[in-house]
């Protein structure tokens, strides 16, 4: 063989496996604008439907008036709730298990609602078709902050039963949802009361929306004769959502086929189930034609699946030296008209119960209750797993005012209360086994880089500068080190509608040696079909680049729970790493007869199976694979393929070091971010490159949430940031520059190690922005401000403490 | 949202009071109006094409006047809805006082916005509500002594 002199580092690279920076190869055809999205699909006899949304946050609907519209040539249908009503589909359940209108029903509950479904031969005249509806609403008064929707009088959803418990137990208030509580309440509030030092605040984590560059959309079509429907749309699940279209139809499963092509972003988006797929599955039968729906801007930011808007109060305590005794929080959590978050059920706070962070804390409590208001539904898990950004902002920021209240450096009294690398596993207060971690390595590794000593020296002179009227800039260094809890999950803690969280990889080995791998996952940029192909070249030694990835067609993938939560690599790419375990397995067996010795005396060798001491004796995959499908080997039938459900034993619990930099000017309230540094440990790393350049994304949409990003809403329920006018995303301009590092402590649960790391930089990113802003002003009294720290608010910050005078 | 102005009109007060009482010469004023029908001495209702920004509207609404101030001021409260691109209602209180042959006219204005008007109008609304009044009492000048027109 001609690769007989190739060294095993030589063949190992050539498979461009696990470590490899291996370029991505669904660019070839995204930077040349060849990639096929929910929207380029164009279908024989295609309709567009769009929505008539309400204008008003609250109020009634006295009469919807379709007459005039369906004369606008080209308007083929309007469909309201009382079209839907026969059907059953005039409401449908959310992922929460809460359930949402469809189209309104007798009332809205805020703003861009959906009350009309207009369906027309094109978007053009859809539009035209929307301001011919004539919609008699009457106002009814509006709640957009929860602390009042559970003081007020006023119901916002008269169809729940006002005493009746929820899908999470017990409702206090007619606009309750639910309370959950995780750790030990009486115990903690001893242990504050009784506490040397206690540090109280308040910290709201704004709402945010993901806005992906793509907005949500559909194209539904019915095939009557066959009975069969397929759905494309901008699925982040779509394996969960053929089970829930299913569910809500009434079609069986193995008529529906859903298919996500291309996904131009969801983080957190594109989980959920929305009126538009349903409007466009019922608007296809009824017409028998595809029918297309596709959000615009403005709809998208105003309705589908908005973030956080997590009100947390918390109190710290710790003893004179700095060591932390426990943590008490209790959150508000805003989840607007419907609950449409997308939890696993068991926790409708997510996992909000992380919230002791990094820290070894012996004693916590965690309360949160749900709440209704005038407000979109939604409270995805924006670029992170379920609400883990709220818990390590919350964390991050009650670290900084605990080191106000003791008078100490941040840096040094997170180090004093690191859990230690020796503790893992580590069993935490409130609930969860991080798997493994080395908090002190990271911290000292990312302290080092910076030369957090020097930037403390100069910020000392920049403070003197500063009041000796030499500058009016000052100088915020920004800490944060976050503990991520990924990878949901083990299917006996996690399911989302009882549908487990597991996920799947099915393989097929081509006789010539190639092979393609389909998961039941589905990339929406973040370059599955580059990554697994190398988990999969380096468990069954064929190249990478010989192996296809195909995902999102629930005719072809196995069944899986999809891409959100940071969830891929950590279940999928698990799935990938055994099912290729399974296909080494049978390999070595063919080997085996093949070079006529007894399985046990082969080896695996990076891309061969090799007689054990005779390593001049081998059979390649390539051979082997041929061998499989072509020559009778007694006892082991012919073909290639395996196929993996993989129910994780644990969550993987990725950690980082991130340190913001940053210059701000007290009278223009502008910031200038001189330094970004993050380290992430996300366990093995599958290849650097596609790891930098998650990073770099989801740094900057943490540098967007900190710095300006914000879904705003003034008293009458008006989206105040309903277009890209308002809503902050960052473009080149605003991005500042990022230093990336790394530590590696592998997973010891997940096969190959891997923890993920999608959204480790959004987590982590948020409180080193944030931390750095209220640092610049600690000095001057600052405790806490509350996000996002755009010019007029960091302006608002120096007027308030005097510094304008 | 608020404003307030103060306008000189080249006629006297009394003819000043009728024509803000007259339909046909508010049609004529208010820009986009196109229709304006009486419905009784204090109510009317109008129909008024809109642009604010990349909204274009067309609002039906209904005012109610308050005359008990006459002949030297007096109120108007209304509210008029553009279908999917929001609605508002709103009120001002205008006094008129005679200089002479002239009179000094003042409002103060108040507004509510809602829907698509006032997410995408939210920079655009003062300024356009500033030009649409401005231009209001353009016309009205105008009507009222129409050899200054030229």
């Amino acid at each position: 063989m001609k690769d007989d002199v190739q060294s095993s580092d030589d063949r190992r690279a050539s498979l461009k496996g696990l470590g490899s920076s291996r370029k991505r190869v669904e660019d070839a055809r995204f930077t040349q604008g060849k990639g096929n999205y929910v929207d380029d699909i164009k279908l024989d006899g295609m309709l567009f439907g769009d929505f008539v949304r309400t204008p008003y946050a609250h109020a009634r609907i006295k009469s919807i008036k379709t007459e005039e519209a369906l004369k606008v040539p080209g308007v083929l249908a309007v469909l309201t709730a009382a079209d839907l009503e026969p059907l059953g589909l005039h409401w449908m359940p959310t992922l929460a298990g809460d359930k949402q209108m469809v189209l309104a029903d007798g009332k809205v509950l805020y703003q861009g609602q959906e009350v009309a479904f207009v369906v027309a031969t094109d978007r053009y005249a859809a539009a035209d078709g929307i301001e011919a509806v004539e919609v008699d609403y009457e106002e009814l008064p509006v709640i957009t902050d929860p602390f009042e929707a559970l003081k007020t009088d006023v119901v916002l959803r008269e169809d729940l039963e006002p005493g009746a418990d929820g899908a999470h137990g017990p409702r206090k208030h007619p606009n309750h949802i639910f309370t959950w509580e995780a750790g030990e309440k009486e115990t903690t509030e001893q242990v504050i009361d009784a506490a040397e030092v206690v540090a109280e605040e308040m910290v709201y984590y704004h709402r945010v929306h993901p806005c992906p560059l793509e907005t949500c959309g559909c194209v539904a079509s019915m095939d009557k004769v066959n009975g069969k429907l397929t759905l494309y749309g901008t699925f982040q699940a779509p394996h969960a959502i053929r089970t829930v279209v299913s569910l809500i139809s009434g079609i069986e499963e193995h008529n529906i086929r859903v298919v996500s092509p291309d996904i131009g972003g969801g983080f957190g988006n594109k989980v959920g189930a929305y009126p538009g797929y349903v409007c466009s599955v019922v608007a296809s039968i009824v017409t028998g034609k595809p029918v297309k729906w596709i959000e615009d801007r403005m709809d998208n930011l105003m309705t589908t699946a908005f973030a956080r808007d997590y009100w947390m109060k918390g109190k710290i305590s710790a003893t004179k030296e700095g060591k932390i005794t426990g943590l008490w929080c209790h959150t508000t959590a805003d989840h607007g008209g419907f609950d449409a978050c997308a939890d696993p059920t068991k926790f409708p706070a997510g996992f909000m119960n992380i919230c002791t962070g990094s820290y070894d804390i012996p004693t916590a409590y965690l309360a949160v209750d749900g709440v209704y208001t005038n407000k979109a539904p939604g409270g995805v898990a924006y670029r992170c797993s379920f609400r883990v950004t709220e818990a390590a902002y919350f964390i991050e920021r009650m670290i900084e005012v605990l080191a106000i209240e003791l008078n100490m450096d941040a840096a040094e009294l997170r180090r004093i209360n690191f859990i230690k690398k020796e503790q893992f596993p580590y069993n935490s207060a409130l609930g969860w086994e991080y798997d493994s971690g080395d908090y002190h390595t990271a911290w000292d590794k990312a302290l080092n880089a910076v030369g957090y000593d020097d930037l403390r020296k100069e910020q000392a002179q920049r403070l003197e500068d500063f009041k000796a009227g030499k500058t009016r800039k000052l100088l915020g260094i920004g800490l944060s080190h976050f503990t991520e809890i990924v990878g949901a999950g083990p299917v006996k803690n996690c399911d989302i509608l009882g549908l487990g969280m597991f996920d799947s990889c099915e393989i097929r080995i081509h006789p010539t040696g190639s092979a393609i791998a389909r998961l039941g996952t589905i990339s929406q940029g973040q370059g599955h079909a580059t990554t697994f192909a190398q988990i999969l070249a380096s468990e069954i030694g064929l190249p990478a680049d010989s192996i296809t990835v195909e995902e999102g067609d629930t005719d072809t993938a196995p069944y899986g729970l999809g891409t959100y939560g940071s969830r891929s690599t950590p279940v999928a790419g698990a799935a990938t790493a055994m099912a290729g375990r399974k296909i080494r397995a049978k390999a070595q067996m063919i080997a085996a007869f093949l070079l006529e010795v007894h399985d046990d005396d082969v080896e695996f060798d990076v891309d061969r199976f090799v007689v054990k001491g005779a390593p001049e004796k081998f059979k390649t995959m390539k051979e082997i694979a041929f061998a499989a499908y072509n020559q009778a080997i007694p006892g082991i039938e012919p073909g290639l393929e395996a196929v993996s459900y993989y129910d994780p034993p644990n969550m993987t619990y990725p950690f980082g070091a991130y340190i913001c930099v940053m210059e701000l000017d007290v009278d223009t309230g502008e910031h200038e971010i001189r330094q970004f540094y993050a380290l992430d440990d996300c366990g093995t790393r599958i290849n650097p490159m596609i790891i930098e350049g998650q990073v770099h994304g989801g740094v900057t949409e943490a540098l967007a949430i900190a710095m300006g990003q914000e879904i705003a809403y003034d008293e009458l329920g008006n989206v105040k940031t309903g277009t890209l006018m308002d809503f902050f995303l960052p473009t080149a301009w605003e991005t500042p520059h990022y230093t990336t590092d790394h530590t590696v402590t592998p997973s010891p649960h997940h096969p190959i190690g891997a923890k993920g790391v999608g959204e480790s930089p959004n987590v982590g990113g948020v409180p080193a922005f944030s931390n750095a802003v209220h640092d610049a002003f600690r000095p001057f009294g600052l405790r806490h401000a509350h996000m996002p720290h755009d010019h007029w608010r960091v302006w608002k910050i120096a007027n308030d403490l005097g510094l304008h005078s | 949202m608020e404003l307030s102005d103060e306008i000189i009109i080249n006629a006297p007060k009394d003819k000043v009071y009728a024509a803000l009482n007259d339909p046909e010469i508010l049609k004529q004023c208010i820009p986009g109006c196109e229709e304006l029908t009486k419905v009784s001495d204090t109510q009317l209702e109008a129909k008024v094409a809109l642009k604010v920004g990349p909204v274009k509207a067309r609002f039906g609404g209904e005012v109610e006047l308050d005359t008990t101030g006459a002949p030297d001021a007096f109120s108007l409260t209304g509210q008029g809805s553009g279908g999917a691109a929001g609605h508002a209602k709103g009120g001002a209180d205008v006094t008129l006082e005679a200089d002479g042959d002239k009179t000094i006219l003042r409002y103060e204005a108040k507004a509510q916005i809602g829907g698509k008007l006032a997410q995408l109008g939210s920079r655009l609304i003062v300024s356009t509500s500033k030009k649409l009044a401005g231009k209001f009492f353009d016309n009205f000048a105008k009507v009222m002594d129409p050899e200054a027109a030229d």
